[in-house]
């Protein structure tokens, strides 16, 4: 259900960012039906209601809201979608990421003219809520990549931690373009200073739980090409000790059984015959067995 | 004078005339005797299964209805009937208590410092070279651990070494087992878990759990600690075998409840494992016990947790929960699940035929106490052994997921960013892993290290299981379930694949395989299954894992009887089970009762019953009174039967008719003076009796039960068994047509018959 909302979501985005003259043209041209209904609703209600001036006014300024919200959401999903491979997300869309919370938090929380909140208009008026579920969905993104391990304390800046991986990253993968013809025996130990320092800060980074999808998935290539392009993984060659200490271990008991089954005494039980009225009756065995 | 008419076997047939068809109680004089050992014809023979140990006693279940019992009824009866109830209910509550405690330090420190430190030594060395040097550390550091749990236990009390279950069982049978249920069992119990929980063995806590469960009832019930040398003066009416017995099976079902998340589960366990006698009320109290058990335990884990108040943890394990849509079964699916239920059950049969043997050379040839440590350590350090070897040449690497549960994953040989999944299964306390199988996403694991993890396991946990150190079975049999119930999971998708994405869920059929496994080995039905419906929280599966245990239980009982049963034969404890051996009906009372019967006068003189009580062949506990009619030879009319415990009370109290004549103002004797006595009645020989006071009488008519049990002598066997079990009976009176005593059954009577291979077998009784 959620992928499938997603797909829609990011279709209705690219659309967005394909024509949005249309888009606004018919948003408006929605937004008067929508108007229209609301006016028809508030007959019934008349406490409710409004006069035509001030709903129109407050309209009008919703009505600009939206079309910033469109603006920034297009912006955020175009550049979500240009940094989907390699992962860049966080480093590159973060900035625009704000302006659109920004609008956002305008539409929830900031107050119009005439002391009105847009929220109810905008987001919550017929059964689609698209804006809200677009919003739902970006933030699922975001909350997924955990992109706020990487900024910043203020979001307006990536953290000082993941620059200096950054810096990191780029060593290694450098090292790596460097020595990459010849023979990677060579490579495995010529960058694995490099590689083991990188290794050790994104260690502990993740002790500190300060990764993001971007610095995840950079150490996730880097320990691909590593390990499968170049076959740098440790190999075992330490067999022989293994073995021969699991194997000395798997032999004590072994002894220890052994050498109790032939030197120790074996536990003898006093047999008592219990005294019982003879008959001819009883058991053949019993019988046997006391005589 | 006793009446130690020792009547011989011959003369037995005279009484065969006007013989009598139906019980008949409280009828006056007849004389008596009782269960005598004079015989002795000391041979010795190596220990096997088919003995009766003579160090087992029966519990005294059935109600005394002396005067004395009769006067404090009269005295409490308006206040005793509400008041009893309620108490009855509320003492429960301590145990859980305990457990809670108890878990916090099993599951908590030993596992996560040793698995830190020892992957921390792995991840080290992988690097710079040296693994054998943590291996050896992850070996020692184990034997340690085992090392002072078995030392506990084999030097301080060994009756808390193994899960626990088969001695409650046994007490629950009415077979007193010494110091079973004691303080001190209770602490070596906790300590000793804790220990080889830590120690790396193939074990579990759960069956000491339950042991512990039901030490803390019965130590509660009776208001005050013998050890500790502390009476709190309440609860004092407890102080009978009776209520007692009543206590420790709610605190088993308390001890289920508490490790499974299983309060109806608990208290079919105590009906099923336990509990001869049941009605209504018990079945309430227990369930109330049971569920008070899983609220508190349920109430300090989440303060354990820093979230008071919020009730999401039910039992200690914690088998996560079957509830995402792939858990359906199909209708086509049954065939399999019964198929693996006889899988299990020829595994679990297997697993108790090697651990029969095991067990039965570690009586003979392993007895003495440091043999018993050295052999612990050696398991200890042989499971490290062999789970380093399988970790280190597994190449089964899988990369790390977000929401994986491994806490300790093993990166060894895998690539970075992956872990070793051998590792995973092996590297962490036995409920994890149980876990991990039941609910890793398919893919986690590949069959070959299931199959080797499977295979290494079980024949760790056979080996493991009767070691002198305290450990249970449960989660080491689920274990070897779930992973080749998983195992067996995975080849199904392989042979037949399908886009159905509830056929051959892997975590499905290992929670078959791991109810398939355990019913095999355990052999309960009806309590495993609703068990695990609890602890998994799906009550969709109750059918298959009720068809996997049947089948199971039907499988392996065509081999050899269940894990628990095994142990209780081997250890020799007279065991009655529900049912009489079939084909005994030709076996009357006059060939199962002992005969002839040491029995008192009801007015005797003192030093005749000294004598007859610090006798060292006679440990008889019940001695028929009897009033004879006359001539010297005959047996006396019975007309009642007095304890051993209650002479010794008597004698204490020195209750003699010379005595009471010359102080009348004398306080007399009363229920009281009894209970106060109860459990630990001293023997016979702290009691001063001087020369002067062995000439004095005792009148025996107040405190003798003046009704005992009798029947006929030509009752036939399972009649006699029936009565037995029905009324949890000690002593029962083999009486002639005029009521003379002739003979008396004793549980130890009955528990002699088995079924052999060669039809009904006898077994020999042996000193222990």
């Amino acid at each position: 259900m959620r992928s499938l909302n997603g797909v829609l979501c990011l279709l209705f985005s690219l659309s967005l960012m394909l024509d949005q003259i249309s888009i606004r043209a018919s948003d408006a041209s929605g937004d008067e039906e929508r108007t229209a209904s609301d006016f028809q609703e508030n007959i019934f209600f008349p406490s409710l209601s409004l006069s035509m001036s001030e709903e129109q006014e407050i309209t009008k300024y919703c009505l600009d809201l939206m079309h910033e919200y469109g603006r920034t959401y297009s912006s955020l999903a175009s550049c979500l979608v240009s940094s989907a491979r390699p992962v860049k997300v966080c480093q590159n869309c973060y900035g625009r990421n704000n302006s659109f919370q920004e609008v956002f938090a305008n539409i929830s929380t900031g107050m119009g003219p005439g002391n009105m909140s847009c929220e109810e208009v905008l987001f919550r008026s017929d059964r689609l809520m698209l804006l809200i579920n677009l919003y739902n969905y970006l933030e699922d993104v975001w909350t997924v990549s955990e992109c706020l391990n990487c900024l910043s304390k203020d979001r307006g800046s990536v953290s000082n931690t993941t620059l200096y991986f950054l810096d990191l990253h780029n060593q290694s993968l450098s090292c790596f373009e460097k020595y990459k013809q010849g023979n990677y025996s060579k490579l495995c130990v010529d960058c694995r200073p490099s590689y083991k320092v990188l290794n050790d800060f994104y260690s502990k980074m993740s002790n500190n739980n300060s990764l993001c999808i971007d610095i995840e998935d950079a150490m996730n290539m880097t320990r691909h090409l590593w390990s499968t392009t170049y076959k740098c993984s440790l190999q075992r060659e330490e067999n022989v000790p293994v073995i021969a200490v699991s194997s000395f271990m798997l032999f004590l008991p072994l002894i220890f059984y052994l050498s109790n089954y032939l030197h120790s005494e074996q536990k003898k039980r006093k047999l008592m015959h219990p005294r019982r009225v003879k008959s001819s009756h009883s058991l053949k065995n019993s019988q046997e067995k006391y005589s | 004078m006793a009446n130690n008419i020792a009547k011989k076997a011959s003369g037995g047939s005279m009484f065969h005339i006007g013989r009598m068809s139906t019980v008949d109680l409280g009828e006056e004089t007849i004389n008596t005797e009782e269960q005598d050992l004079v015989k002795l014809r000391p041979s010795e023979i190596p220990h096997n299964e088919k003995l009766l140990s003579l160090k087992y006693e029966s519990l005294d279940y059935d109600n005394s209805e002396n005067q004395l019992f009769l006067e404090e009824e009269r005295r409490m009866s308006p206040m005793m009937s509400g008041n009893q109830s309620l108490v009855h209910l509320w003492p429960h509550r301590p145990p859980d208590r305990t457990h809670c405690l108890l878990h916090r330090r099993r599951g908590g420190v030993p596992g996560w410092k040793k698995y830190e430190a020892v992957k921390h030594y792995i991840d080290k060395f992988t690097e710079d070279g040296g693994l054998s040097v943590s291996l050896l550390l992850w070996a020692i550091l184990n034997s340690a651990f085992v090392m002072v749990g078995a030392i506990l236990v084999a030097f301080f009390e060994p009756i808390a070494a193994g899960s626990g279950i088969p001695q409650i069982k046994c007490y629950l049978n009415g077979v007193k087992i010494p110091r079973v249920v004691r303080l001190k069992t209770l602490l070596v119990k906790v300590c000793g878990v804790i220990c080889s929980v830590a120690g790396g063995l193939a074990v579990g806590k759960e069956g000491p759990m339950i042991h512990s469960g039901a030490v803390v009832a019965a130590g509660v019930s009776q208001g005050r600690s013998t050890s500790l040398k502390k009476d709190f003066k309440i609860f004092e009416y407890f102080r009978r075998d009776t209520e007692k017995r009543d206590f420790v099976s709610a605190g088993a079902a308390a001890g289920v409840s508490a490790a499974f998340g299983a309060p109806v589960g608990g208290v079919l366990f105590s009906l099923e494992e336990g509990a001869s006698f049941w009605n209504q009320m018990l079945t309430w109290r227990i369930f109330f016990a049971s569920m008070i058990s899983t609220f508190t335990l349920n109430f300090f884990m989440t303060i354990y947790k820093g979230k008071p108040g919020e009730f999401s943890n039910p039992g200690l394990i914690n088998f996560g929960r079957f509830d995402s849509e792939n858990v359906e079964y199909n209708l086509y699916e049954i065939p399999l699940f019964i198929v693996m239920g006889a899988i299990g059950g020829l595994l679990g049969a297997l697993f108790n035929v090697l651990n029969y043997w095991l067990t039965i050379f570690r009586i003979r040839y392993l007895h003495r106490r440091c043999l018993q440590v050295m052999e612990a350590m050696l398991v200890a350090a042989v499971s490290a052994a062999v789970s380093f070897a399988m970790i280190y040449f597994s190449s089964d690497c899988q990369p790390f997921k977000k929401d994986s549960q491994e806490e300790y994953p093993l990166q060894l040989f895998c690539a970075d960013g992956e872990y070793n999944a051998m590792a995973t299964a092996f590297f962490n306390t036995p409920e994890k892993s149980v876990t991990s199988l039941f609910h890793s996403p398919p893919g986690t694991y590949n069959p070959p290290t299931l199959a080797l993890f499977t295979l290494a396991y079980f024949l760790l946990a056979f080996w493991t299981y009767g070691l002198t150190v305290s450990a249970g079975v449960f989660i080491p049999s689920l274990l070897i379930g779930a992973a080749w119930g998983r195992l067996f999971g995975i080849l199904l998708s392989l042979l037949f694949p399908s886009k159905n994405t509830i056929w051959a869920d892997p975590g499905k059929y290992a929670l078959m395989g791991a109810a398939a496994q355990l019913g095999g080995i355990v052999r309960m039905t009806l309590s495993l299954t609703v068990i695990l419906v609890e602890a998994t929280g799906n009550v969709t599966y109750g059918l298959p894992i009720m068809l996997v245990l049947m089948t199971a239980k039907i499988v392996g009982d065509y081999f050899i009887e269940g894990l628990y049963d095994v142990h209780i034969r081997l250890q020799s404890v007279p065991f009655l089970h529900s049912e009489a051996p079939a084909t005994s009906h030709w076996l009357t009372a006059r060939e199962v009762m002992s005969s002839p019967v040491t029995s008192f006068n009801k007015i005797e003189k003192v030093g005749t019953i000294v004598d007859v009580l610090s006798a060292t062949s006679t440990n008889h506990n019940g001695f028929p009174v009897v009033v004879n009619s006359g001539t010297d030879n005959e047996s006396g009319r019975l007309c009642g039967l007095i304890l051993r415990s209650q002479l010794i009370v008597l004698l204490k109290h020195k209750v003699f008719v010379e005595r009471m004549r010359s102080q009348q103002n004398r306080r007399r004797l009363q229920l009281k003076d009894f209970r106060d006595a109860y459990p630990r009645f001293p023997p016979i020989q702290s009691i001063h009796v001087s020369q002067d006071e062995r000439e004095c009488l005792m009148d025996l008519q107040e405190f003798m039960n003046p009704t005992p049990y009798t029947v006929p002598e030509e009752t036939s066997l399972p009649r006699v068994f029936k009565l037995f079990r029905a009324l949890g009976l000690r002593h029962l009176m083999v009486v002639d047509d005029v009521n003379r005593v002739i003979g008396l059954v004793t549980r130890k009577d009955l528990a002699r018959y088995h079924m052999g291979k060669h039809g009904l077998e006898e077994m020999d009784l042996a000193h222990a």
